[in-house]
């Protein structure tokens, strides 16, 4: 049995790519709709 | 300063925190042996899921609450909630594949934890379209808080779904009766993501609920 770590960062950074993309896009939508209240 | 203001700032300040979050766990925070870097999706998802999770929890409760008293201050509450759950859920489906693909050699399995989380998606789905349908503000209400408190049903089972099913999706390795089964480092860090979610779900819901009210007293004049 291998004692590498498995190198799977890419996925890694997927991961925060899209979820930085999800909450930026919804901070975005709501600072649109809300900019006169 | 109005609450849509103060939401703005406390979303600015979550973003901010955010940024911080990803620099401890990018950075500062050890690569677990046997999963590798893939591991550390779960500083993000995690959080994300809880926060999903507990959205739907205040719809319900929100509801229940409006039934009673027919405050309309709660259905507003109640579509914040559900709209930000939403965001949150979303981020919880697209990360949750991606950790699955090279930890489980899958995008996707049909166990009870990620079909039941799927429909609570689709909970949200239904009920943010559901209040964009029905035109008569009261019915509205009424229809909703039926739909959130199904939705209120549906959030222990998904929680307790790895308990009662043989899943592939692992068991709770710190909501759970025990102690926390993560080294002090990592638990560090996702205790930090986790009071950023919560500080982004504050955030979210104060600017929501003020356009919820906003909306609201426009349809009065």
């Amino acid at each position: 049995m291998s004692d590498a770590v498995p190198q799977n960062a890419g996925y890694m950074v997927a991961a925060y790519i899209v979820a930085a993309v999800i909450l930026a896009a919804y901070a975005a939508s709501l600072y649109r709709r809300t900019k006169g209240l | 300063m109005t609450l849509a203001q103060k939401g703005r700032w406390t979303t600015g300040v979550g973003l901010v925190l955010l940024a911080a979050v990803y620099v401890r766990a990018l950075a500062f925070t050890p690569v677990e042996r046997l999963q590798g870097a893939a591991q550390k999706i779960f500083y993000l998802h995690v959080p994300a899921a809880i926060w999903t999770e507990t959205a739907m929890v205040l719809v319900g409760v929100a509801s229940i609450f409006f039934l009673f008293l027919k405050d309309s201050r709660l259905d507003s509450f109640a579509a914040a909630s559900a709209e930000v759950g939403t965001a949150f859920a979303t981020i919880v489906l697209t990360t949750g594949p991606i950790w699955g693909k090279p930890i489980w050699g899958t995008w996707w399995t049909w166990d009870a934890r990620l079909t039941s989380t799927l429909f609570l998606f689709f909970l949200y789905i239904g009920y943010l379209l559901l209040r964009g349908a029905v035109l008569d503000p009261g019915v509205r209400a009424r229809y909703s808080a039926v739909l959130g408190i199904c939705g209120l049903c549906l959030v222990p089972f998904i929680h307790f779904s790895v308990y009662l099913f043989r899943t592939l999706h692992p068991m709770p390795i710190i909501l759970k009766p025990s102690s926390p089964s993560l080294p002090g480092n990592m638990l560090a860090t996702w205790l930090f993501s986790l009071a950023v979610f919560t500080i982004l779900y504050v955030g979210f819901v104060m600017q929501r609920y003020a356009l919820v009210r906003a909306r609201e007293g426009a349809q009065h004049v």
